[in-house]
């Protein structure tokens, strides 16, 4: 059987705000092997981002236990193991598209000629070769996302971690990106999980969690 | 309720913006306003010094045969005095005296009378060197050539009168022979008279007894004056001071109707003031201005760093329906907040500089307290351009402008297109040409005309080297980081290692903040570096004109009969007299004028003290001491001297100097080989320079009437001892370059200049440390959000580090190379404009290693400081940072 990747139980995380602490996440115990591709659905507010923050080892716990068994310690995480792809516009505004890419191979250990190499790669295979060149400023609000998701793909993560990635977007696009991302994980053991409220986005994974009051789910 | 809720939001969230926007109007204002009450201070300086200065204010010259009591009724009636004192002066045919078994005779001279309070009125006019005052006195020089002393007959020729016998009482030096005895009533820039030879002073008892028959016999031979003390409430500035004494002299002349005319030494040395006065507020305006420009560019800039937050902020107020007058007035309230802090703060701080620097308040004169109104104005008005112009701006053209960002990228600025960083340079550079090469007054106060002129535009040939240089500074940077983007990533692998490439590209595409960025920089080192080599250099000239005035760091003069160069083995042995030289001081004829004579070693007179080329009319000092050495007969003489007398290099003056054996003038051969226009100790107008051992086998005896010290230790308390080595001599004067400094005669060594200096190179150290340090870290606080993603996409502590130390080094050391060039380009320009400030003039600028040092370690530390406090910022969890996005 092969090693998870992420191994939460009774995990918790609380803040604080004001004098009122509030729980984002209660109690939650869950796996992800490779291979997973997890939707994780929920109202706004539920936790989902929390969860998603947790797991990518953006956050800590408040209490219980978060271990990652097949990808190491929790500071190895990013850039090389985990890629992260968000709901707001994350390119880096001065960099081109694919200097964009390449940041999180220059951030890991390769060097700078295979992160180049790397990253036109991950562009070619998500369809965006042509706009290598051209500035964040001068893509469409779907062009940009695509190239946030190229970046997240282009370090070959065990684990791909997506927050509401076609929050933004119009329908079509936001079909199109998903049509892409799930493409270009086809055939890898990647494991995906992708926060999001819509039910189509959902149904084309195999396993949904469901998020209520920070409280987890987990399909069986 | 919004302004209210606006309010809190800019306290809590806003405050350093704000604060730093604060800090800015504040310096504007402490920097304007100091200026004010620099000038003010150093004008009343000036006038109090000058009239100081003046041993007797009026000489009130008595046309033969009025009645003097009403010339003295006239002259209360036209100005309050705290003295007034009647003179007789008489001319004599000569004085004669028996020495030693021989008859020592004198040309023609004068005898002066004087009352016995006249001492206590006008303390400067007579130095007792020997014997007591009560008597009949005779003038150093006089005494010397009759060589006579206290108790010896002198033999008073009268004209048209038998001889009438005195006996001495005393010897006295008369410090101001020049005005005592100047010719009253002749046309301003005339001529000045020399002083005669041969001066005897009698009790006016006595000298009436002596002279009224002279009156009778021959009325032309005999002068009466009133010497008269005004009350001194005159106006601080000199030149209303200068014309306020020359109005009550005018006023005294037109009540007397030709009866007396007045000489005014007072108004003459405010004249003197008012070129100094005008200069030393050129040198504020030059000196201060751009410190005030600086912190202006700075608020703005600060101002600035914030507008993409403004925008946002505007947007959603816009969104929550806010409609466009109610963003400006949360603006307006912003800039009011920045202004009225600003200008409280600038007050405080000019208060207290004034109050620490000067002696003057802040509002203790009507000219501090216009220019501190003033400076308030500016302050408030930079608030409104800095805050609240840009906030109209946003709201009124947002559309436009977010169209403009995608359409108008990479279209140049408009005064790149029209190239007027370059026409800028040209325009400096003609009127620098024009400025330096034509001799050109900066200050124009002409002798005795009531009216001044500063040729303002001559600022303009600093102004457009500064704005040139920056603009041309903001092109070529700009050009550079976008287009050498390889070359930069190289320059950065120290600092950014793999990541460079990536580093470079960002700084590359932020060309104009960053291009902005080095320029605010480079301008506030180019402050800091200006303000300081020039002040150096000042303090460097100021020091050479005390060398020149006291002679060396410690300085002795006596007499021939008292000569301290006969104590030289004992002041070699006093501990931290370095060197110790003796030096001549004699008088010679050149025809019938009598000058100044010095006797010097040439080959080791520039042990003991500074021999600027500027001394010497060829421009080389060594060649010249040089030419003198080997030329035991020769003579350096006064340009004057070589003009009226047609002298050229080789040729053979005979000067008569004073033999130690007969007491007689005797022609003496000399050589001319050039000329010298300025000397240690000697007089402004003519004086010679000789071999002290020709003069010495010439006239049989060595004395050196004066004595230099050079020492590495305090002048001051090596005066102290020397006072004691040569208290025994009498008449032996012991004067300290320090002391010398204080009281020279240019009043712009005064202490208000430094004063002003150290204010400004304190502003200058707070303006580049803000510039480096509050720009680097607003403009890293506004892009939080990079940081924020790096940290999210895995960027480690050291790796976001890259970023922004490549940031900062970049500014940093461009701005300061580009600064510190541009300093010393103003610095050399402000020299040359200035050059009337100078005397002499020098030769190179003085540059002050330990504040250049201090200046840098202050950039540096304050773009660490700032550096640093973002990385703490960007240390804190991921999820919160990517939050407040």
């Amino acid at each position: 059987m092969d090693e998870m990747l992420v191994h939460m139980e009774n995990g918790e995380r609380t803040y604080s705000r004001g004098k009122t602490p509030v729980a984002a996440v209660v109690s939650a115990t869950c796996t992800i092997m490779p291979g997973d591709r997890i939707a994780l659905m929920g109202p706004s507010g539920s936790g989902k981002s929390t969860l998603l923050h947790l797991i990518g080892g953006l956050d800590s716990l408040t209490s219980g236990r978060l271990t990652w068994p097949a990808l190491g310690a929790r500071e190895t995480l990013r850039p090389a193991k985990v890629g992260l792809v968000f709901q707001m516009p994350s390119l880096l505004a001065p960099l081109t598209v694919v200097e964009n890419v390449e940041i999180p191979l220059l951030l890991g250990s390769g060097s700078a000629d295979k992160a180049r190499a790397a990253a036109l790669d991950a562009l070619e295979r998500t369809g965006l070769r042509s706009i290598a060149d051209k500035l964040p400023e001068e893509l469409s609000g779907g062009q940009a996302q695509r190239v946030a998701v190229a970046r997240a793909l282009a370090s070959h993560p065990r684990l791909l971690l997506a927050d509401e990635p076609t929050g933004q977007l119009d329908s079509a696009t936001a079909r199109h990106l998903f049509d892409v991302l799930l493409e270009s994980l086809r055939g890898t053991d990647t494991a995906l999980v992708v926060a999001t409220h819509d039910k189509v986005v959902a149904e084309r994974l195999n396993t949904v969690w469901h998020m209520q009051h920070g409280i987890l789910e987990v399909a069986a | 309720m919004l302004t209210i809720l606006w309010l809190k939001g800019l306290f809590a969230y806003r405050s350093g913006r704000l604060l730093g926007a604060i800090v800015g109007v504040a310096l504007t204002v402490a920097l304007l306003a100091s200026i004010g009450v620099f000038i003010a201070s150093s004008s009343a300086t000036m006038t109090r010094r000058a009239a100081a200065d003046v041993p007797v204010d009026w000489q009130v010259q008595l046309s033969p045969g009025v009645d003097a009591s009403g010339i003295a009724n006239a002259i209360g009636k036209s100005t309050a005095y705290t003295a007034l004192e009647q003179v007789g002066y008489a001319s004599t045919a000569g004085f004669s005296a028996n020495a030693g078994g021989t008859l020592q005779t004198t040309g023609p001279g004068k005898v002066v009378g004087l009352s016995p309070n006249y001492r206590q009125h006008f303390p400067t006019e007579l130095r007792l060197l020997i014997g007591s005052l009560d008597g009949v006195l005779v003038a150093q020089q006089t005494a010397s050539n009759l060589h006579v002393t206290i108790g010896d007959t002198v033999t008073i020729q009268r004209v048209g009168l038998p001889p009438v016998k005195v006996i001495v009482g005393g010897v006295v030096d008369l410090p101001n022979a020049d005005s005592l005895f100047q010719a009253v009533g002749v046309p301003a820039g005339a001529s000045p008279q020399a002083p005669p030879d041969n001066v005897l002073i009698l009790p006016d008892t006595q000298w009436r007894q002596v002279f009224d028959p002279q009156i009778a016999v021959r009325p032309d031979s005999v002068r009466m004056q009133f010497h008269v003390r005004i009350t001194r409430n005159l106006p601080a500035d000199p030149n209303t001071a200068f014309v306020y004494v020359q109005q009550m002299a005018n006023n005294l002349e037109a009540r007397v109707a030709g009866s007396a005319l007045v000489g005014n030494n007072l108004a003459a040395r405010l004249d003197s003031v008012r070129k100094d006065s005008l200069y030393a507020l050129v040198l504020f305006l030059f000196l201060g201005i751009p410190g005030a420009i600086l912190a202006m560019l700075l608020t703005m800039a600060v101002a600035a760093s914030g507008v993409e937050r403004r925008r946002q902020e505007q947007a959603l107020l816009r969104t929550r329906g806010a409609a466009t007058s109610q963003l400006l007035r949360l603006a307006a309230l912003e800039a009011m907040i920045v202004g009225v802090g600003g200008v409280a703060l600038g007050i405080a701080i000019a208060s207290i500089a004034a109050g620490t620097i000067t002696s003057v308040g802040l509002f203790a004169s009507i000219t501090s307290i216009i220019w501190t109104a003033n400076a308030s104005l500016v302050g408030l008005i930079l608030a409104v351009v800095a805050v609240l112009y840009p906030a109209w701006l946003q709201a009124r053209n947002s559309t436009v402008m977010a169209a403009r960002a995608v359409v108008g990228r990479g279209r140049k600025p408009i005064w790149q297109r029209v190239y007027l960083d370059v026409i800028l340079l040209v325009v400096s550079a003609i009127i620098f040409w024009r400025t330096a090469s034509t001799g050109y007054q900066v200050v124009l106060a002409p002798e005795g005309v009531p009216q001044t002129s500063v040729a303002y535009e001559t600022f303009l040939a600093p102004l457009c080297l500064w704005v040139g240089v920056a603009l041309l500074a903001m092109r070529l940077c700009g050009g550079g980081l976008e287009h050498g983007r390889r070359v930069l990533a190289s320059m950065l692998r120290p600092i950014a290692k793999k990541l460079s490439g990536i580093v470079s590209a960002s700084l590359g595409r932020q060309y104009v903040r960053l291009a902005r960025g080095i320029v605010l920089v480079a301008l506030a080192f180019s402050f800091a570096t200006s303000t300081a080599v020039f002040n150096t250099t000042y303090n460097a000239q100021a020091r050479v004109d005390a060398v020149l005035t006291n002679g060396a760091d410690v300085t002795v003069t006596g007499s021939t009969a008292f000569a301290p160069g006969s104590m030289l083995s004992q002041l070699k042995a006093l501990p931290g007299a370095t060197v110790v030289q003796p030096m001549q001081h004699r008088f010679a004829y050149v025809g019938n004028d009598l000058q100044d004579m010095y006797g010097i070693d040439p080959a080791r007179i520039s042990d003991v003290t500074s021999m600027s080329n500027a001394f010497f009319a060829n421009g080389d000092a060594q060649a010249t001491l040089a030419a003198l050495a080997m030329r035991p007969d020769g003579v350096l003489v006064s340009q004057e001297t070589a003009t009226n007398y047609q002298l050229a290099v080789g040729d053979q003056i005979n000067l008569r100097l004073l033999s130690a054996s007969d007491h007689q003038y005797h022609a003496v051969k000399f050589h001319f080989l050039g000329v010298v226009r300025e000397f240690p100790t000697a007089p402004k107008d003519s004086f010679l320079v000789a071999n002290a051992s020709y003069i010495a086998q010439q006239t049989g005896s060595s004395a050196a009437e004066i004595v230099l010290i050079h020492t590495t230790a305090n002048p001051a308390d090596l005066a102290i001892q020397v006072r004691n080595v040569v208290s025994a001599l009498a008449g032996a004067r012991v004067t300290d370059i320090g002391t010398t400094q204080k009281i020279i005669g240019s009043s712009l060594t005064s202490v208000d200049l430094r004063g002003l200096t150290s204010l400004e190179l304190t502003f200058a150290i707070l303006l580049l440390a803000g510039a480096t340090g509050l720009i680097l870290a607003l403009g890293l606080a506004e892009r939080r959000r990079t940081f924020a993603l790096l940290a999210a996409l895995g960027a480690k502590r050291n790796q976001l580090g890259a970023f922004l130390w490549s940031e900062g080094a970049v500014i940093q050391i461009s701005g300061g190379i580009i600064g510190i060039a541009l300093g010393f380009g103003i610095a050399q320009m402000l020299v040359t404009i200035l050059t009337g400030v100078f005397d002499p003039p020098p030769e190179v600028l003085a540059i002050p290693w330990v504040y250049l040092v201090v200046m840098t370690l202050a950039a540096i530390a304050s773009m660490v400081a700032a550096v640093l406090s973002t990385q703490i910022a960007s240390r804190r969890p991921v999820v919160e940072a990517l939050r407040d996005l």
